[in-house]
């Protein structure tokens, strides 16, 4: 064993092992102090690795506990304390749901998130995968250059295409016909600005290019012999996708709506600029990031409105944690 | 309750729809080929209606009278009249081949898959871009042609770009820190060199000193180098960097201990929590309240008690009782690798006892931690400020996202080490690699695609990160990023031209990655 143990710590690369061992001066008298020596430098990592999850996990740890204490006890003491006091109260949870001028509200807020993630994560997940369908599977003139553009716009970051998105959703599109004076409406004015439909229209739009190309990934892997024989069959393409290519995808659709979904409830920037002032459709992250603002009457909830707002993705992460770890990897490994 | 049946009637409008569509497109193919004559004329008619709507709809300006005159109902009814015919006609003249058909409903169905997505990644990415792009050229009210006056004043205001203090780059610590640590590295690579016959030997510990010298000397650089876009730059070399090495480290070591998927899962959580409710978290955690009251925040409250352990309260010794035991395990460590000739142990005890040292001095001598002498040598707290402080404020920050990002990391490289081939992993085994040799030689250069990916989704993430700032700082003390400046240039100033020249100058940080994924993807197919 000692030899072993000896070869995994040092020893430059290609040096002669057992002329290692023969240099050694101490003898075989030391080899069990070696041994021992040589076990705790092997468990390092371990520690390392179990140090680097307590990091990680007392931020959120500390926020749970503060959000089970009183507004005075919050105030008054760090969290650590409250393991000797005890006095753990629920009133922080109920204040911060109920609306109210000293409340969070945060009921509304919640329902106003669903309104928006819902739409947001059913929406896109139909229409991409008609479309990484036909990227996989129908052959078109111009396919491939289709394909590589859309998914290239991946990487676009959100912030170039809200002003405008804001000026269509509040006064609709129009173009001007250059050399004439005549206007061409591209989108009409539906006035909807200040509204969910306006937020999930544009997570819609942004959500695409992620959507069909992991949906690509997974319908192009499908074997085509299925399509194959279906066509002999006298199946069209309507019918593959909706009996073949739909069942066989749903782990990669489950994937994509579970990503999608915490995306878009998690979302802040999108819901900000496309609401504007409409406090009444304010979603959770919206609310939360007010109440944080104010540094006042209702920083005592703060704990626990964050928590009420993480709540939600947290039960998705801990009971569909594989599906969201499979779209994140087939999002960015295969490729 | 109201909202949440907005979001079912419009999923139901949405999916009824397409479904919709669908099914009727389904049906009309199915009919080309029996009714080709009525479908022709059918279309003609819709086409004509289209038109004729189209054309008696268009306006020569938004408040003005439509270009056509008269109602639009008649010539809506008019062009479908006349498009029906001359569908009629078109469709009894040239009866369609079998081939013919079979390349138009190809085209055709090609485009009922593609359309809906092409129209929403057009209509909600393309245009905007474009006009984000046209918009950035003008002025404030998107009226008067400012060609890139936008963009110089980005790059000309003290706010974004601050070059002026380029010379307390050389004074700062960090920057002799990276000095002795790219000195250490050369050292040890010419000694390795020199020792195998060649001039320099790189060994994976030496490019991880230089790496680590690398990250010193851009935090030197970004904490003198201030503005806007300077701290965007931070942001995306720190955070990138120290994400991916920090998931790395978290993904290798996983993959070789007990509970890995406890681990795995608890580094990961934070991937769950919104970047809103991360800065909460970690608001809580930086919180800096007056000295004479109870620190509420963990870390401060941590470096007032140790401000405590000064030498008069005898809390010191204790200390240094327990550091200068840890030190004695190391120099006999130390001892033990000069002995077997096992220079990482040597060296690696020697640099870990260095630390500790130092935290001796200080105990002994000026104090550790928050806390100043006060006149009868009594401590008084002195708190951290850690959000308020600048430049390293935005170090606080970065955390965050870093704490959020590592998770990221470690998932996917982990998935990526358990991807790499067993049987390469045995060969290498059989030939006498050690577990060492096994990672550095086989396993790492496996996933240096895999690294990258994960590298270039992370910069494009950083790149844009607003969430966070806005909630902690709001681009306050120093911590200003792009996104932000951009919404608050565009939605709080409606300051068009300059919020979407900053949108642009986003976009076109983006632009190098995009060209690599389009390569990558160009090479994948």
């Amino acid at each position: 064993m000692s030899s072993t143990v000896t070869r995994s710590d040092g020893a430059a690369p290609g040096a002669p092992r057992p002329g290692g061992r023969a240099r050694d001066p101490a003898g075989r008298g030391s080899d069990r102090l070696g041994a021992v020596i040589y076990r705790f430098l092997r468990s390092i990592p371990a520690w390392v690795l179990w140090l680097m999850v307590i990091i990680w996990s007392v931020p959120t740890g500390s926020l749970f506990l503060n959000s089970f204490r009183h507004r005075d006890d919050q105030r008054a003491s760090g969290w650590w304390t409250s393991f000797t006091e005890g006095n753990w109260t629920l009133e922080n949870y109920s204040d911060v749901l109920s609306s109210g001028q000293q409340t969070g509200g945060l009921w509304q807020a919640l329902l106003n998130s669903f309104a928006i993630a819902i739409p947001a994560t059913i929406i896109p997940i139909a229409i991409a995968a008609l479309a990484a369908y036909a990227f996989a599977w129908i052959p078109f003139r111009g396919r491939e250059w289709l394909f590589i553009g859309t998914v290239s716009l991946l990487a676009l970051p959100n912030q170039v295409a809200l002003l405008p998105l804001l000026q269509m959703f509040a006064g609709g599109a129009h173009w001007t016909i250059p050399g004439t004076e005549t206007v061409l409406t591209l989108f009409p004015d539906f006035s909807l600005a200040g509204t969910a439909t306006a937020v999930w229209l544009t997570h819609t739009a942004f959500a695409l290019p992620f959507a069909i190309f992991l949906l690509h990934n997974y319908i192009s892997t499908l074997p085509g012999e299925l399509f194959e024989a279906a066509r002999i069959d006298g199946a069209d393409h309507f019918t593959i996708f909706w009996r073949i290519v739909v069942p066989l995808s749903v782990p990669a659709l489950a994937a994509f709506a579970i990503f999608q979904f915490l995306w878009t409830w998690n979302d802040y920037l999108i819901a900000l600029t496309m609401l504007g002032a409409a406090g009444e459709n304010y979603p959770a992250t919206i609310k939360i990031a007010s109440m944080a603002g104010e540094f006042g009457l209702r920083e005592h909830l703060l704990s626990a409105g964050a928590f009420v707002q993480a709540g939600v993705p947290m039960l998705v992460f801990f009971f569909l944690q594989r599906f969201f770890v499979r779209g994140l990897l087939a999002g960015s490994v295969k490729s | 309750m109201a909202a949440l049946w907005g979001a079912f009637i419009g999923v139901v409008i949405s999916v009824g729809a397409s479904a919709a569509l669908f099914w009727g497109t389904h049906r009309l193919f199915a009919l080309v080929e029996r009714r080709w004559a009525i479908v022709a004329a059918v279309s003609g008619a819709i086409v004509g209606a289209a038109a004729g709507a189209l054309l008696s709809g268009i306006r020569s300006g938004p408040e003005s009278e439509p270009l056509l005159a008269g109602s639009q109902l008649v010539w809506i009814l008019g062009g479908a009249a006349v498009g029906g015919l001359a569908g009629t006609v078109a469709g009894l003249r040239w009866p369609l081949s079998a081939a013919r058909i079979g390349a138009v409903q190809s085209r055709l169905r090609a485009l009922t898959f593609v359309g809906p997505a092409m129209l929403f990644v057009a209509l909600g990415l393309i245009i905007p871009l474009l006009r984000t792009i046209y918009l950035s050229l003008f002025d404030k009210r998107g009226t008067d042609f400012r060609g890139l006056a936008n963009y110089g004043e980005i790059f000309t205001n003290a706010q974004s770009l601050d070059l002026s203090g380029w010379s307390g780059i050389f004074g700062s610590q960090l920057f002799y820190g990276a000095v002795v640590l790219f000195a250490l590295m050369a050292a040890i690579a010419l000694y390795r060199g020199r020792r195998r016959g060649v001039r320099a030997d790189f060994s994976p510990g030496t490019v991880g000193i230089g790496l680590g010298a690398g990250l010193l000397l851009s935090f030197a650089v970004f904490a003198s180098l201030r503005g806007t876009v300077m701290n965007n730059l931070w942001w995306v070399v720190a955070v990138t960097f120290l994400s991916t090495a920090l998931g790395l480290l978290a993904a290798v070591i996983a993959d070789r201990v007990k509970r890995e998927s406890l681990a795995k899962s608890l580094i990961f959580l934070p991937m769950a929590i919104s970047f809103v409710g991360a800065g909460i978290i970690w608001r809580f955690m930086y919180i800096a309240r007056p000295p004479q009251k109870n620190q509420t925040g963990l870390l401060n409250a941590l470096w007032v008690w140790f401000g405590t352990l000064r030498p008069s309260s005898g809390g010191a010794w204790a200390a240094v009782a327990v550091l200068a035991a840890v030190t004695v395990l190391l120099a006999g460590l130390c001892a033990f690798g000069v002995r077997r000739r096992q220079t990482a142990i040597a060296v690696g005890s020697a640099t870990a006892a260095i630390p500790l040292l130092w935290l001796i001095y200080r105990f002994v001598g000026p104090g550790v931690g928050g806390s100043v002498a006060g006149p009868n040598d009594e401590p008084i707290a002195g708190t951290i400020l850690f959000v308020q402080e600048s430049p390293y404020n935005n170090v606080w920050l970065m955390v965050v996202l870093i704490w959020i990002q590592t998770g990221f990391a470690m998932v996917i490289l982990s998935a990526a080490i358990k991807a790499v081939p067993a049987d390469l992993i045995e060969a290498a085994r059989v030939d006498g690699a050690d577990e060492r040799q096994v990672f550095f030689q086989v396993t790492l250069p496996t996933i240096v695609p895999t690294i990258t990916v994960v590298m270039t989704a992370m910069i494009v993430l950083v790149m844009k990160v607003f969430d966070i700032v806005r909630v902690m700082t709001n681009g306050n003390f120093g911590t200003q990023v792009i996104a932000n400046e951009m919404w608050q240039r565009s939605f709080t100033e409606f300051n068009l031209g300059l919020g979407s020249a900053l949108a642009v100058v986003l976009f076109l940080g983006v632009v190098p990655v995009m060209g690599l994924n389009i390569r990558r993807m160009q090479r994948g197919e």
